[in-house]
């Protein structure tokens, strides 16, 4: 304790010089506190208030966000003793869920089924803003106790939202099937890590003490220890084989938590993945294993498993959450080359990605709400009655699958030239077979997202007295996407040249 | 503003005045299609005319000989240590596009006529009727790489929903089986892009680029590369420059369509309304061609010389297997659909020859069928459209009911089926007299496969005259009985109109063929001097 005391002063003094660098995550804990007691002072009434403060407050964090690209002019910096890592990368990654999560806030009361909870949303957003911070902090966490705390934050969160209402018996299975695999992997996961910790004496893995210790382990319990924790991130990633309990959750939740859960903790894994794997990289090589070879299995398995199964759907949004585990797939092939270019690939495929999910799932709340249509069949014949809102369907489906012209094709093609532009140095037998998979896929998942332009143009409805209800919140938020779509089909670079 | 991008972008200009409208004006639709149609159809024999021939005006691999070009910067990225990537709006003619452009142009007049029997939801029609227009046009200009993949692909969404809305019974069955056919075709085709993207080097920039002209090259290929000519890659154990030209190829076939590839053609063909087959056969076989000539033989002329016999040989199976095919059909639409898989076969056997006579044939049928299927199609649309059935064995005697329309179906069929003084004759004699001479000249083709063709001809006399026999001959007798009599009435004239011209210019091009081959020649011989060379 007294050989502590000398170090006291200069750990203080880097806590506080590291504050300048984590402003936009103390907003947001303060904008966690000031939505939690607005919520208490105005007690029923106080939904309305909660999302004016909340949308308010994330405008401000995304602000804060673009102010740190000047802190980060002289390289990237570790801070609160290297527990953090604040880099170009990851502000860039923290803007694009701040924004995403910003579309998501308008869209929690847009969704008459979350909205007529009698609870009311005031809760909700609190639980939002707390696991924005907790996705802020898996951006930028570089030691194995700030992963896992940032994931747990996250997960929690998610474990509330899921479970938020539970309208039948489905709904409050799939929110205990969520927790209880969620707690099984973190469970996995912090037993990985402490074998890791075991391992080398060091929690760190960016710096070299961590790659050092384990250099001197069996590698086999090593590379045992680095799967589990795998398989903790890879859950938030739901790619196979932890995909499984993502139909149901999927399903199950209430859909504008569906769009939660389908982009922004996916985003924020994998920028955690690409942190945690950077220097485990370069030690798996190093001992004749090759980790790429690892994911490039689990990405192909992925987009096959998760497309496939989708084909086989009805339900909307279990066959959005196959497709999700596809894309994950197609995503983990620009993670696997792990250069710069595949970096900004991989931020360019997963902001459209989830730009386009979130439309998807925003429709599909749509026409629950004015059609009360949740599976494919009821959809049949609705085109004609609700064209804008069938042909926004049929953009963002298109942009989905990948045909130009829509941002999804732009984001399909950087992902394969940067992976192109590795193979053409290595030659990597893994990394043709995840493009040729990735192109096969393709023509795999247009089979299924066409079905949903196919019940709405192409069938008839034998139901013709439908009630003529209008929503137009998601109707604009829906033709607000499908427009950046296609704009970021057509030039790419107004988002591509900042990645 | 450059002609070319007023062309392609016309269609869309009148879409967004369509899509303004209001749905009680739906009845003007239809003119402001034809408008746009005419419009386009007119600045096309302004190219046409003002087009430049000589020696040095032969395009294919000489970016500055290619006509009224428009090159705008379009996609910029600096990648860092990958240097930048260069995407252009490049758009372009040589003598292999402009008369396919021409003979689209007038296609799409032709369709747009076609498209007034169409009753319902006409905004969502003659929208996505416009932006297939644009689409089609497009491809033909397009002379980036990734201009060319983005209007090829725009294609399908239009065409899936133009077939699956507005066609027969079976249309959802249909719509979808064409869409995911050549779905497969272009993503496929689209790894082969990147991958041709990353080995060639644009000399002028030292950027990677889309640009099919520099593709052509092999002093562009960077040594390491996986398409560089010298550095024999492989792909999976197999030469990396075959892989890619058999992935190219495949995308096209599919388009054709060459057998075994051609199974959603009779399907798309039949439930698809008259207009959309029209567009099909008279526009869309046609870019796959073009595709060919232009980008696989264009990007990889050693795989297509070394492999020359096994493209006359599929050529001569999709004659072969079309025409036995149309001789079985009960269906006329069917039949037609089968003849068009047949008559592209010509065209895949004079691109393989690789002389002069068999491309230049190869363009010609390409152009000539793009007139007859839509001649033919319209046909059994009017049939169609009076009675609702188009089989051939309910209906006999047509002959004295229909007089005009039975002289226009002689002349289609005469045309078709290669009698002399029409289109069809000139194209088919000089690809199969380029199929010979190949044997002599660069030993590619055996002679069989010029027999092979020969007897295809042969085929086509007989399935299309035994119809004529079965449906127009003989004593008056149809299915439908006196209701069917008083619905069989005679060509209006809008039809007439619309068929005239047609009949006319099968008539002309089969006279003075030269108004195709001028065109063409310079770019013909430039294209084999480029695969002697290569």
């Amino acid at each position: 304790m007294h050989d502590l005391l000398p170090h006291i002063s200069e750990q203080l003094t880097e806590v506080f010089g590291s504050i300048t660098y984590f402003i936009p995550e103390a907003f947001l804990a303060l904008l966690f506190l000031v939505v939690m007691i607005t919520d208490v002072l105005f007690g029923k009434r106080s939904a309305g208030l909660c999302r004016t403060v909340a949308c308010a407050g994330i405008l401000v964090v995304i602000f804060k966000d673009l102010q740190q690209f000047a802190l980060i002019l002289d390289g990237q910096h570790f801070i609160f003793s290297n527990m953090l890592l604040l880099s170009r990368s990851g502000i860039l990654f923290k803007l694009v869920i701040d924004l995403l999560a910003f579309i998501l806030l308008l869209y929690f009361t847009w969704d008459e089924k979350l909205n007529s909870h009698e609870k009311g949303l005031s809760d909700l957003y609190s639980i939002t803003i707390a696991s924005i911070l907790g996705l802020h902090l898996m951006v930028m966490a570089v030691n194995l106790l700030s992963i896992y705390l940032a994931i747990e934050i996250v997960s929690i969160a998610s474990y509330l939202m899921v479970a938020y209402r539970s309208e039948n018996a489905f709904s409050t299975e799939a929110g205990l099937k969520y927790v209880l695999f969620g707690a099984a992997s973190s469970a996995i996961m912090l037993y990985g890590i402490s074998l890791l910790y075991g391992f080398s004496g060091s929690l760190d893995i960016v710096f070299q003490s961590t790659i050092i210790g384990l250099a001197k382990v069996n590698p086999i319990s090593a590379i045992f220890a680095v799967i589990l924790v795998l398989v903790g991130i890879g859950f938030k990633l739901s790619f196979v084989p932890v995909h499984f309990w993502v139909p149901d959750v999927y399903e199950g939740a209430p859909t504008p938590v569906t769009a939660y859960l389908s982009t922004l903790p996916k985003i924020a894994a994998f920028a955690l993945l690409v942190n945690f794997l950077a220097p485990l990289m370069v030690w798996s090589n190093g001992i004749g294993f090759d980790l790429g070879i690892v994911l490039s299995i689990i990405g192909v398995i992925s987009m096959i498993a998760g497309n496939f199964a989708a084909v086989m759907q009805t339900n909307i949004k279990r066959m959005l959450a196959y497709s999700s585990i596809g894309h994950t797939g197609f995503a983990l092939m620009a993670v696997v080359i792990l250069n710069l270019q595949g970096l900004s690939a991989l931020t360019y495929y997963l902001l459209v990605y989830a730009l386009a999910n979130i439309g998807a799932l925003a429709l599909a709340s749509y026409f629950s709400n004015v059609a009360n249509a949740e599976g494919l069949d009821d959809y049949k014949g609705l085109g004609l009655k609700y064209p804008i809102a069938s042909v926004c369907f049929t953009i963002i489906l298109i942009s989905l699958t990948g045909l130009p012209v829509s941002a999804g094709f732009t984001g399909k093609i950087f992902v394969f030239s940067a992976v192109y532009s590795v193979y053409q140095q290595t030659h990597s037998i893994w990394l043709m077979l995840l493009m040729a998979t990735g192109a096969l896929t393709t023509v795999v998942s247009l089979f299924y997202y066409i079905k949903i332009p196919l019940n709405l143009f192409l069938k008839r409805s034998e139901n013709q007295d439908i009630v003529y209800k209008k929503s137009y919140n998601l109707l604009v938020l829906a033709v607000i996407i499908s427009f950046v779509l296609i704009l970021l089909g057509i030039f790419p670079d107004f988002v591509l040249k900042y990645l | 503003m450059n002609i070319l991008t007023l062309l392609i972008f016309i269609p869309v200009l009148f879409g967004f005045i369509i899509m303004l409208l209001p749905s009680s004006m739906r009845n003007s639709f239809k003119y402001i299609t034809l408008l746009a149609t005419l419009v386009q159809l007119g600045i096309s024999i302004w190219i046409y005319l003002n087009f430049k021939t000589g020696a040095g005006h032969g395009g294919i691999n000489h970016e500055e000989q290619f006509q009224f070009v428009q090159k705008l910067p379009w996609i910029g990225l600096n990648l860092g240590s990958m240097g930048k990537m260069q995407i252009d709006y490049f758009v372009g003619i040589d003598g292999i596009s402009i008369t396919l452009l021409v003979m689209t142009s007038l296609v799409l007049v032709i369709a747009s006529l076609a498209s007034w029997e169409i009753k319902s939801n006409l905004k969502g029609f003659f929208l996505l009727f416009l932006l297939l227009d644009m689409a089609v046009i497009g491809v033909f200009c397009a002379l980036d790489f990734f201009l060319f993949y983005m209007f090829y692909e725009l294609m399908l969404l239009p065409l899936y929903f133009l077939i699956g809305m507005w066609g027969g019974a079976r249309r959802e069955y249909a719509a979808i089986k064409f869409f995911l056919y050549t779905l497969f075709g272009s993503v496929f085709m689209l790894l082969v892009m990147v991958g041709l993207y990353l080995s060639v080097t644009d000399p002028a920039t030292g950027n990677h680029t889309f640009n099919i002209v520099q593709m052509m090259n092999p002093a562009n290929y960077s040594a390491q590369s996986v398409f560089s000519l010298a550095g024999h890659q492989t792909i999976l154990g197999m030469p990396a420059r075959t892989v890619g030209f058999v992935v190219l190829f495949i995308a096209f076939a599919i388009k054709v369509p060459v057998v075994p590839l051609h199974t959603w053609l009779p399907d798309a063909h039949v439930e698809a309304p008259t207009p959309v087959s029209i567009i099909l056969a008279g526009i869309l076989l046609k870019i796959g061609g073009y595709g060919i000539i232009r980008i696989c033989m264009g990007i990889f002329p050693d795989v297509a010389t070394t492999h020359a016999f096994w493209l006359g040989l599929l050529g001569v199976i999709s004659i072969l297997y079309g025409a036995f095919n149309a001789l079985a059909q009960r269906d006329l639409k069917r039949m037609i659909a089968y003849s068009s898989v047949s008559h592209m076969g010509f065209v895949l056997l004079g691109i393989a020859s690789q002389t002069a006579e068999g491309i230049s044939g190869s363009v010609m049928q390409m152009v000539s069928h793009g007139f007859l299927s839509t001649m033919l199609f319209f046909l059994v649309g009017v049939i169609y459209n009076r009675v609702h059935d188009r089989d051939i064995y309910h209906f006999r005697g047509l002959g004295t009911l229909m007089p005009k329309y039975t002289a226009f179906v002689m002349i289609a069929f005469f045309a078709s089926l290669g009698l002399p003084g029409f289109s069809a004759f000139v194209a088919e004699a000089f690809t199969l007299a380029g199929v010979f001479k190949s044997h002599a000249v660069n030993g590619l083709l055996p002679y069989w496969m010029a027999v092979c063709g020969t007897l295809g001809i042969f085929l086509s006399a007989a399935y299309f005259l035994w119809t004529l026999q079965r449906m127009f001959f003989g004593q008056q007798s149809l299915k439908g009985g006196s209701v069917w009599k008083t619905a069989l009435t005679d060509l209006n004239l809008r039809e007439k109109l619309t068929l005239a011209p047609l009949a006319l210019i099968a008539l002309v091009l089969g006279i003075m063929p030269s108004l195709v081959f001028d065109k063409i020649n310079d770019s013909v011989l430039a294209l084999i001097q480029f695969l002697q060379a290569k």
